[in-house]
């Protein structure tokens, strides 16, 4: 077991450091952007660690009731990753083939929401 | 910026680009100010002022870059071609003066450089150029008709694709991800089946958007980036301003950020005698909304690869997610 800080709070701190030492001192737009971009970067890291498992397990359910899987759901998160993958694959060759399952588009409404409470959750607040 | 070759430094650059400019503009020259500009994912831009016996000209370099987002971008000697081409037919476009060959290994051409403001983002939001705002979405309608308008054999390099062609292109680009993207299929799926059975094939700027044009107070002044030109369905290139990441924001103001979509596209249809629909407006959008999302997949694949080391490549990976949404809001909507 690490000490603390832990990943999240470490993370956090990076950011923080860039936001408030780092960022006011750049005169230079383009490093200025880039290191906004990278701030913005730590921010995803932050809420993936407070939210990626979860969202990971709500996206392999979805997946499976969607495709009829009945196989139980896994508990280590690594697994989970590499079933979403394989899921996400059969869904994507069964809407090439011209075969998406019903609820597809529902399905895909929330997953995608999900992806963005991590990536960009102020864009997600746009469409209310 | 890729990690095997660093940005170049100015004085690096100056000694083989003076030589380049004395066949343009004759041996009494001197480079006064060199600087790399900000923005520009795939191209370089440098901002040159150049003494000359006429007085100092201010001139933009632009230079390639570590890669490209699509397939098919034009290279920098064509895009020079299509500036020359198309500052002939009367757009508003920066005056290219001269294709420069390779610059320390990188292909580069040389024009005019012009005022404006170019950031998105300020150009919807800036108080002081609410009347550009207002003029913006006639002027837009009225540079597309012209350039829609150029002779497809003044530049016989462009590719031409149909709407079938796009689509086929966007799935070759997804099958290049190496991972599965089923938002995306999704959309593909069904712009498959509501393809236009295509009428008309014309120039397109391939690019043209908010943040894309030089933009004074008096409202559009160049049209700039012209690497995306190819030969297509003109709404295509009427629909693209319209995809929600170029409203910065802004995002019920449907044509950029910066107005409603109804008097643009009566202009562009007065001006050019087309009848383009608000219906194909909408299947272009989607298109529009597939394109970007495999282009920010794909530029996130040059940092992954290693092709061109860059947080912000690495971050673009992410913000695809953005797009899918839109997509799928618009294919709810749609369906």
């Amino acid at each position: 077991m690490q000490d603390r800080p832990d990943a999240a709070e470490l993370a956090q701190a990076v950011r923080e450091f860039i936001e408030t030492e780092v960022l006011p001192g750049i005169d230079d737009p383009r490093l200025r952007f880039r290191t906004l971009v990278a701030a913005n970067g730590l921010g995803i890291l932050e809420r993936e660690i407070a939210l990626g498992a979860p969202l990971v397990r709500r996206e392999v359910g979805s997946l499976a009731r969607l495709l009829g899987r009945t196989e139980s759901i896994p508990d280590d998160v690594d697994e989970l990753r590499r079933r979403a993958a394989d899921l996400n694959r059969e869904l994507a060759q069964r809407i090439r083939a011209g075969d998406a399952p019903e609820g597809t588009l529902a399905h895909l409404v929330a997953t995608v929401a999900d992806k963005l409470r991590v990536a960009s959750p102020r864009y997600l607040e746009r469409y209310r | 910026m890729s990690v095997g070759a660093p940005p170049l430094s100015a004085s690096t650059l100056s000694g083989e680009l003076r030589e380049r400019l004395v066949p343009i503009f004759g041996a009494d020259i001197a480079i006064e100010q060199l600087a790399l500009l900000a923005g520009g994912a795939s191209k370089e831009a440098w901002a040159l002022d150049l003494r000359t016996p006429q007085g100092t000209r201010q001139l933009l370099v632009r230079r390639a870059g570590g890669g490209v987002i699509h397939q098919g971008t034009l290279t920098l000697e064509d895009e020079h071609r299509l500036l020359e081409v198309a500052s002939a037919a009367g757009v508003r476009v920066p005056k290219p003066y001269g294709y420069l060959g390779e610059i320390a290994g990188r292909p580069a051409f040389v024009s005019e450089r012009v005022p404006g403001e170019t950031i998105g983002r300020r150009i919807v939001q800036r108080p002081e150029l609410a009347g550009a705002r207002a003029a913006l979405p006639a002027q837009m309608a009225e540079e597309l008709a012209k350039i829609h308008a150029i002779p497809a054999d003044r530049v016989p390099f462009l590719g031409g694709v149909g709407a079938r062609d796009v689509l086929s292109r966007l799935t070759t680009e997804v099958d290049h991800l190496g991972d599965a993207h089923p938002a995306i299929e999704l959309g593909l799926d069904w712009a498959k089946r509501c393809a236009p059975s295509q009428s008309e094939t014309v120039v397109l700027h391939g690019d043209l958007r908010v943040g894309n044009l030089a933009v004074t107070a008096s409202g559009l002044g160049h049209v700039l980036d012209w690497e995306f030109g190819h030969r297509g369905d003109p709404a295509e290139d009427v629909a693209w301003p319209l995809v929600r990441a170029w409203r910065f924001g802004v995002d019920q103001l449907r044509l950029g950020g910066i107005g409603d979509v109804e008097p643009y596209l009566e202009r562009y249809n007065a001006l050019t005698g087309r009848h383009i629909t608000l219906a194909s407006l909408d299947y272009w959008e989607i298109v529009g909304n597939l394109k970007w999302a495999i282009g920010a997949l794909t530029q996130s694949r040059r940092h992954l690869s290693g092709q061109q080391r860059s947080v912000e490549l690495a971050v673009l990976g992410r913000l695809a997610a953005e797009m899918e949404f839109e997509l799928l809001h618009l294919l709810e909507r749609a369906a």
